[in-house]
Formats: structure tokens, C-alpha cells, sequence
């Protein structure tokens, strides 16, 4: 079974939910009668025609009622090979693996899904951990990751009014700059877990396809979870809702490639990404993707290797935040960049050997002329991430900036990248504002590409043409006025294809 | 003695006094030149030449000085009506910046520096207007000699802010902190878009000066005892609500009891500040612009072509005759167009002595208003007003 391009759904249902669920707080007769008509195989029928193949159904948590839900299950998982799904078994809690795996097999799962999972195993086994416990060197045919938001404008931080800072940019949660992260280092296809939010405010639909669209722009595959009163919907025939989650689903299912496609974004953020150096760069990339400052996530390990000789092509500025200096032959690598003209932003251990060349505005980081470049060293250790991605935006200038978005309120966390052979671009925009009204919508961009398509979820592409930027340079598309608000993807032939 | 020097001069016998006087028959008046204009670039360029020499010539008013060009760069630099660049809505025009900095350097300016108290933190003029999509090249290279500031920063050297008293002591305030960089101009030239405006009514030449208070001390989240190091937000609690006063370091209102409602306060803080830091020339762009608002509202804003421009050498008499050939009247008051919930900002400007704003005393060269007039009214979509103490009412 190849998980590359498997769209996989949550399927909370049976004994083992009902006995996870009765404990917890807010539970009622409506949810147990929902977890007991979804483990129906006649539930699936929801799913026909729809681009979900996968279904992650309870499967082992070291309760008593483990054996009964195994045992209840085996004609949802009939049914479900029979519709050619696959089904992992998601296993959590104390749940012996070799016992929950022993008996997936038995029953015919596809695989399971285990939280914890860092061995090998004879049967496919998805290895499952939150964002601290990564087995990032996996040879699983997944790694799914937990401790994720549900993207949208941040409720917690005051609602509409919300920002996340003195500028007053919307508060974004996203897990999208984590996920570009995981991406660069992971092998396996990764699955982005999370639930939607607990309460008594019911996820519209489109906060669902904006967590789906928040996932795959990064390049990741979020595993579809309904609430409660969806799925009493859905179980009670009612699939109005369920119609635009199941459009995005497939939307991004019919383009697999895009996954595939690397960063444009001109800042380089190097780390080792562990511990207290990635609590720090893991929010200078949250921070930087708020205000669409376009980066490319390097792995220290990764720098360094034999494989990757010149890791910074192509870039205009690295950050290198981590505690601990690198070691010589990273950091003679990280010079050479300097001295050829790039921009390395850094903590005070660097060092401040160069000439002094101040920026026009207040900053935190001595700047100092290095051969053709500069060198940004922070007066005192580097802990305001806010401030960090400010600066680095300001050093960079806006003067390279590569994308603009006119009438997107509450957008960030635009992705700009392109297919490994370079022939095509994709400048993928999201919109995190529910239901707030704006005017028609401009995309500006710096480079003329020889065509260019949008894309929707909701229709076919069209070719856009492009217009002349009046006051810069660089140009610009009108969207329709009947684009998507939550998503939207412009598709750059950057080379013309010979006929 | 220049306009300062005038403004100054008549304030200084009614300064101890609490309440404005009304001197609006003493007002000054000074020509004011109209004159039909389809595009920017060239056409703009001869009409504006060709005013300015209506107006007496640019060299007596700017010769050998330190010009300061005031211009508007409002909101939210990610918001257009629909897909027209700001420039051609909200925003003054960027060629009509380097037009007018190259008509100053041909008559004889020493220095042109072009300022606006720009929406972002904590950088300079030059990177906001990249960021906004302009590229400031158009206008540093217009002549020797441009600089850019941004005035929402603490101005560079030992003495950021300079305190600007209000003549007659000023309505809501009795002075201002303003950046240095304003004491050091001789010129200050306002330039701007013809607009209406939710708060204000319209916003023309004056209007333009809000944007000079900082936002280090006249910003949201500002400390309490002294001026921020940057500016952190916008001006509506000390501007429009009164919810808090400025830090310690710079003059309180004078009378915390007064409204608390931006449709008394913007007008007079505004009139307040072209007393204290009066306009030389006016320059407003009705070339393009937007109808029902001063940024883009959907369902309210309407794109708009005037095709005209205003220019004068006292702010108060070329906004009145701005708001003539919007259809406006500019003796009207409270409650009546287009200052249904606001105080009329030229009023209280022409009361400080600034200028008249009545019609009949001041003189129009070049076109007629009658034969430039457009209806901004009949145009765009209903008003939305901020009502008093609370937000739009849409």
C-alpha cells in the first residue's frame, strides 16, 4: 500500500470511542448514538465518490473495551475493503503494539497507526507523536504528528479585533510553518492531526476547508476530523456540509505534485530545530509566514552534508538563531554566503568581525559589511521572535519582495514555490477571515511568467492575464470576483514549453 | 515673513486665552487656481506649472527654502477599491510627487523632503513605500537633494519632537509634539486626494495633517510618561475617542471634559494643527479619487474622475473651494452635508485664523468651479458615519 497520495479520514466510532467519550465531559445520548451508527458500515456510503480512501478508524488504547471494538469492527472493515479503502487502525493510550498490530493483521486493517511507534515492524506501521517526540529519521510509511492548531484567526487572543502585535496583523493560527519544517526533513508522506476545536461553537465548513487548505498548502495531509455535530449530520443523512470539505479533499488529491514543489522564498531559517532552539526558530517561522515573508526551512543536518554543497542557492538571507555556534565547516559555508554577497542574520556569539553599515531604521543587530554582504549580529541573545521577523523583513527590504495580496483580509502564510525541474511556479494564497466582506482582489508579483492559471477548488482553472504594475515593477492579476476567499493557487509557466 | 511667521504672529496676543477666538473676518485669503486634469504625468505636470505661476509663481514661496511635502498614504497598504492602485483612489500619486518636486527644484528649493507618518513599524519611509508598491526612486530622483522621512519615528539626532503651539490656543490641544523635521522646513506643501471622509466629512489639505502627530506619542499603547521608541499603533484613542491623553512629556487637552466623540475631536485636533503648522501650498488631486469614503469600503466607496485640480497657497480657502467642486458646501455645519455627525473642520480652522472658507471672499483663477463641479454625493454607495463614541454604523 503506497500512502503518498491517500486522503485520510477520522472514523471515532464503536465501543472503544463510546467508553473513551462517556468519561469526559459533555458527553450525551446524541453522541453515543453517533458513535454507534458510525461503526454501521452503511455510514460509508457518505464517502462514495468522494476523494477520501481512507478511513482511521479507534482500534487499540489499552481499555477494556479494546477487544470488543476489534471485534465490532470487522464489518466496517469489510465494507470498507469492499470500497476499496484502506483502514488504519489508530492506536493509543497503554495499548500493547505487538498486540494491537497482531490483531490489525488478523483483521485485515491496512495498516496502524501507533503513537509512539519508533521501531520497525513486519506490518505497515504509521508512527504517531506529538510535535516534541518526532522520530524524524523514520522509515515509516507515514509519520503522522500531533499537538497541532486548528488554523483560522485566533479566538483566544480577542477575537476579530485580535492582533499579533503592534502593526496589528491578524493573529493567524496555522500550522503551516511547522509542517514546511517537518517536510524538508522527513522522508515519508506526513499526516497533520488535530481536532476541531471543543466547545459549543460548531466549525463552519469552511473552517474546514481552511484547515485542509492550511495543511496541504505546506505540503502536508491533514487527517480529516469532523466534530460532533457534523457527524450526527452526516449519520442523520444530511450531507450539505460535508460537500465542500469533500471538494477540497479532492482538490488537493488531484494534485499531488504540487507536494513536491521547493520553496522560492529568499530566507534561508538554518537550525537543528530541538529543544529550546526550536521553541525559538519554530516561532521565527510562524512569525515570518504571519507576514508572508517567504522562507526556506534548512535543516542543520542537512547543511551540512556532503550532499548538499551549496544549500543556500538562490537565497538572499539566512537566519541562524540556534544557542550553539555552528560547527566550522557550516559556518565556513554560512561565510562564504556573506562574503558573496548574502545577509546573515545572527545571535551575538557569531561574532562582529566587518564594517560597521547601520540600517535607516531602529534595530536590535549591529550590522557590519562583509566582503559583498552584510552580517546582522544581535546585541544580546536573540528571544523576541516578533521582533526577529520584523527586523528580517526590514534588512531584507521590501525591495525584494516577491508576492503581494491587495483585498485578502486576514491572509498569511502564502506559499510560493517551484517544481524541482524549475519549468513551473505556484503561488498558493489563504485566507484566514470568516466571512468578511472585501473589495475585488489583486495579486501582485515581481517576476512576468509567459502564462498563468488560477486555480479553485470550486471551478475549473482559468488563464489570468497579467497587467503591468502602474507605480512598480512587477505585475499584476485581477482574481474574479467570484474566487474562492479561503484558497487560491496561481500556477506560473515560468519557462514557455516547447510545442 | 512667511506663512508661519504670519499664522504665528496672529496667534500670539490670543494665546492665554482658553476658548478660541473667533476671528473669521480677519481670515486671510489668498488666490486659489483650478484646473481641469484628465491624467498624471505630463498634463499634470504643465497644469500644476501653470497654477503655480496663476498663484503668484512658486519661486517667491519656496526659493532657497527647506520644502516639506506632506503626503498621504492612509490605511491599510493591502486595501484598494477593487483592483485600481491606491494611487489612483486614496493615496496622492506618486508622479505627481516627483512632478511637483521637480517644479520646487526648478524654483529654486534648497531642500525637498517628502514625509508622511508612515503605517508600519519601525522602518523608513522608503521601505514603506516599497512595501506599499511605490518605488521611491520616482521620487529621490526627481531632483538633488529629496530626502524621505518618516515621521511616525522619533526624528534623528538629539532633538526628535519640537513643540508646535496652536495660536489662540488651540481648540482641543494647546500645542503639539511634532517631528523635528517639520521645524526644520520653511514650506510645508500638503498634498492629497480629494476625498470625503467618515469622520471628518471630507478630508482635503488640512485633513492631510493629521498624519504629522506622531504616532510614538500620539499612537494607541504609547507609555504614559514619555514617547514610544516606535510607533505600535494607530491615533484613535488620544485622536478620536480622548479615551487617554498623550505621555506627560507632551501638552494634555485642555479640557478633559470635552466630547468624547471623534466627530468633535478629529476636526478640531486638525484645525488645531493647521494653525500651529500652516500649509504654504495646498496641492489636491481630484484627478482620480473615490467617492464616500477616504479608503476603500465596499458597497460605500465608488471609484471616481473628477478630472481637476485645486491648488492654493492658504489651505483653509483651497479647501473650501475643494469643497465647492465636490458639491459641497464648506459653510455648512454640524448636521448638514457633508458633516452630518461632525464639526466642520474649515470652520474651526478659519476661527483659529488660518483662512476663510466663505466663497465670496475668495478669489478662483483659472477654471470656474461651476465649470468643474462633480457631485461627489451622487456617487458611491450609502454613507457609513462613525457614530458618536462607537464604530460604523454598517
Amino acid at each position: 500500500m503506497q500512502f503518498e497520495n491517500v486522503v485520510p479520514l477520522r472514523w471515532p466510532s464503536g465501543p472503544l470511542e463510546i467508553a473513551r467519550r462517556e468519561k469526559g465531559e459533555g458527553f450525551n445520548s446524541q453522541i453515543r448514538q453517533t458513535l454507534e451508527r458510525w461503526h454501521d458500515p452503511a455510514m460509508l456510503e457518505f464517502l462514495k465518490d468522494t476523494a477520501i480512501d481512507c478511513i482511521v478508524i479507534s482500534w487499540a488504547a489499552g481499555l477494556a473495551a479494546d477487544a470488543e471494538q476489534q471485534r465490532t469492527a470487522a464489518p466496517l472493515i469489510e465494507a470498507a475493503r469492499q470500497r476499496n479503502l484502506a483502514v488504519v487502525g489508530w492506536v493509543d493510550g497503554t495499548a500493547d503494539h505487538n498486540a494491537a498490530i497482531a490483531a490489525a493483521k488478523a483483521a485485515g486493517l491496512t495498516a496502524v497507526a501507533i503513537r509512539g511507534m519508533h521501531g520497525s515492524s513486519d506490518f505497515p506501521a504509521i508512527t504517531w507523536s506529538d510535535r516534541a517526540d518526532v522520530a524524524w529519521d523514520s522509515t515509516a510509511p507515514v509519520v503522522a504528528i500531533g499537538g497541532n492548531v486548528w488554523p483560522g484567526v485566533s479566538l483566544a487572543s480577542g477575537g476579530a479585533d485580535a492582533s499579533a502585535g503592534p502593526t496589528g496583523v491578524p493573529w493567524l493560527d496555522s500550522n503551516g510553518w511547522y509542517i514546511q519544517m517537518a517536510r524538508a526533513r522527513l522522508k515519508a508522506p506526513l499526516w497533520v492531526v488535530f481536532d476541531p476545536p471543543a466547545g459549543p461553537a460548531v466549525p463552519s465548513p469552511q473552517s474546514y476547508v481552511k484547515a485542509i487548505c492550511d495543511s496541504e498548502a505546506a505540503g502536508g495531509r491533514w487527517v480529516i476530523s469532523l466534530d460532533d455535530n457534523l457527524r450526527s449530520g452526516l449519520a442523520a443523512g444530511n450531507t450539505a456540509a460535508w460537500k465542500d470539505i469533500a471538494s477540497a479533499a479532492a482538490f488537493f488529491k488531484d494534485h499531488p505534485d504540487w507536494k513536491s514543489y521547493r520553496s522560492l522564498g529568499l530566507v534561508g531559517v538554518i537550525s537543528n530545530f530541538a529543544g529550546s532552539d526550536f521553541d525559538l526558530t519554530g516561532e521565527i517561522l510562524n512569525l515570518m509566514a504571519r507576514r508572508d515573508l517567504l522562507f526556506r526551512v534548512i535543516w542543520k543536518s542537512q547543511a551540512m552534508a556532503q550532499a548538499m554543497p551549496q544549500p543556500f542557492t538562490g537565497l538572499k538571507a539566512l537566519i541562524y538563531a540556534d544557542a550553539a555556534m555552528p560547527e566550522q565547516p557550516l559556518r565556513r559555508k554560512i561565510t562564504d554566503f556573506v562574503e558573496q554577497g548574502g545577509l546573515l542574520i545572527t545571535g551575538p556569539a557569531w561574532g562582529k568581525a566587518g564594517t560597521p553599515a547601520p540600517p535607516d531604521f531602529q534595530t536590535q543587530f549591529d550590522v557590519l559589511a562583509v566582503g559583498k554582504g552584510r552580517l546582522a549580529v544581535a546585541r544580546n541573545a536573540i528571544d523576541d521572535p516578533y521582533q526577529l521577523a520584523g527586523e528580517t523583513q526590514l534588512l531584507l527590504s521590501h525591495r525584494n519582495d516577491l508576492v503581494k495580496i491587495y483585498n485578502s483580509p486576514s491572509s498569511g502564510c502564502t506559499r510560493y514555490t517551484a517544481s524541482p525541474d524549475g519549468k513551473t511556479a505556484l503561488l498558493q494564497c489563504l485566507s484566514y477571515a470568516d466571512g468578511r466582506r472585501a473589495g475585488l482582489r489583486t495579486i501582485w508579483v515581481r517576476d512576468r511568467h509567459p502564462s498563468t492559471r488560477l486555480w479553485t477548488i470550486e471551478a475549473p482553472p482559468v488563464t489570468l492575464d497579467a497587467h503591468t504594475s502602474e507605480d512598480y515593477a512587477g505585475v499584476e492579476y485581477h482574481l474574479p470576483a467570484n474566487a474562492t476567499q479561503a484558497y487560491l493557487a496561481l500556477e506560473f509557466e515560468r519557462q514557455r514549453r516547447e510545442a | 515673513m512667511n506663512r508661519r511667521q504670519f499664522v504665528s504672529g496672529l496667534g500670539a496676543a490670543g494665546f492665554v486665552m482658553i476658548q478660541p477666538v473667533r476671528v473669521r473676518a480677519s481670515a486671510p485669503m489668498a488666490p486659489v487656481a483650478i484646473a481641469k486634469c484628465k491624467s498624471y504625468g505630463d498634463e499634470f505636470l504643465a497644469a500644476t506649472a501653470k497654477m503655480f505661476d496663476q498663484l503668484g509663481g512658486l519661486g517667491r514661496i519656496v526659493k532657497g527654502k527647506t520644502v516639506t511635502i506632506k503626503i498621504n498614504l492612509t490605511g491599510v497598504e493591502t486595501a484598494r477599491q477593487d483592483y485600481l492602485p491606491q494611487s489612483r483612489t486614496i493615496w496622492t500619486h506618486p508622479r505627481t510627487v516627483g512632478s511637483v518636486i521637480h517644479l520646487l527644484d526648478r524654483a529654486g528649493a534648497r531642500r525637498i523632503r517628502v514625509v508622511e507618518g508612515a503605517w508600519m513599524w519601525p522602518a523608513s519611509l522608503e521601505e514603506f513605500m516599497l512595501k506599499a508598491g511605490w518605488d521611491p526612486s520616482l521620487l529621490l530622483g526627481a531632483a538633488p537633494r529629496v530626502e524621505l522621512v518618516n515621521t511616525n519615528l522619533p526624528y534623528k539626532g538629539k532633538k526628535p519632537y519640537s513643540r508646535f503651539t496652536v495660536p489662540h490656543g488651540g481648540h482641543l490641544f494647546p500645542a503639539y509634539d511634532l517631528s523635528t523635521a517639520y521645524a526644520e522646513s520653511d514650506v510645508l506643501v500638503s498634498m492629497n486626494k480629494i476625498k470625503e471622509h467618515g469622520t471628518a466629512g471630507v478630508t482635503l489639505s488640512i485633513k492631510n495633517l493629521f498624519g504629522i502627530t506622531p504616532t510614538t506619542i500620539y499612537g494607541n499603547k504609547v507609555p504614559k510618561d514619555e514617547p514610544a521608541p516606535i510607533p505600535y499603533a494607530g491615533r484613535t484613542d488620544i485622536g478620536h475617542m480622548g479615551s487617554r491623553q498623550p505621555p506627560t512629556s507632551s501638552p494634555s487637552e485642555k479640557d478633559p471634559t470635552s466630547p468624547r466623540q471623534a466627530g468633535y475631536r478629529i476636526p478640531r485636533i486638525v484645525a488645531d494643527l493647521a494653525a500651529a503648522a500652516p500649509v504654504s501650498l495646498a496641492i489636491l488631486d481630484g484627478i482620480e479619487t473615490v467617492a464616500g469614503a477616504e479608503l476603500p469600503r465596499p458597497g460605500t466607496t465608488e471609484a471616481i474622475s473628477p478630472g481637476v485640480l485645486v491648488v492654493g497657497t492658504n489651505a483653509v480657502n483651497t479647501d473650501a473651494v475643494a469643497m465647492a467642486v465636490m458639491g459641497l458646501d464648506p459653510m455648512a455645519d454640524r448636521g448638514k452635508a457633508p458633516f452630518e455627525t461632525c464639526d466642520n473642520t474649515l470652520r474651526l480652522a478659519e476661527e483659529l485664523g488660518v483662512g476663510t472658507r466663505d466663497l465670496g471672499q475668495i478669489e478662483v483663477v483659472g477654471e470656474s468651479i461651476k465649470d468643474v463641479v462633480f457631485k461627489f454625493r451622487e456617487h458611491g454607495g450609502p454613507r457609513q458615519w462613525r457614530p458618536p463614541g462607537g464604530r460604523r454604523n454598517a
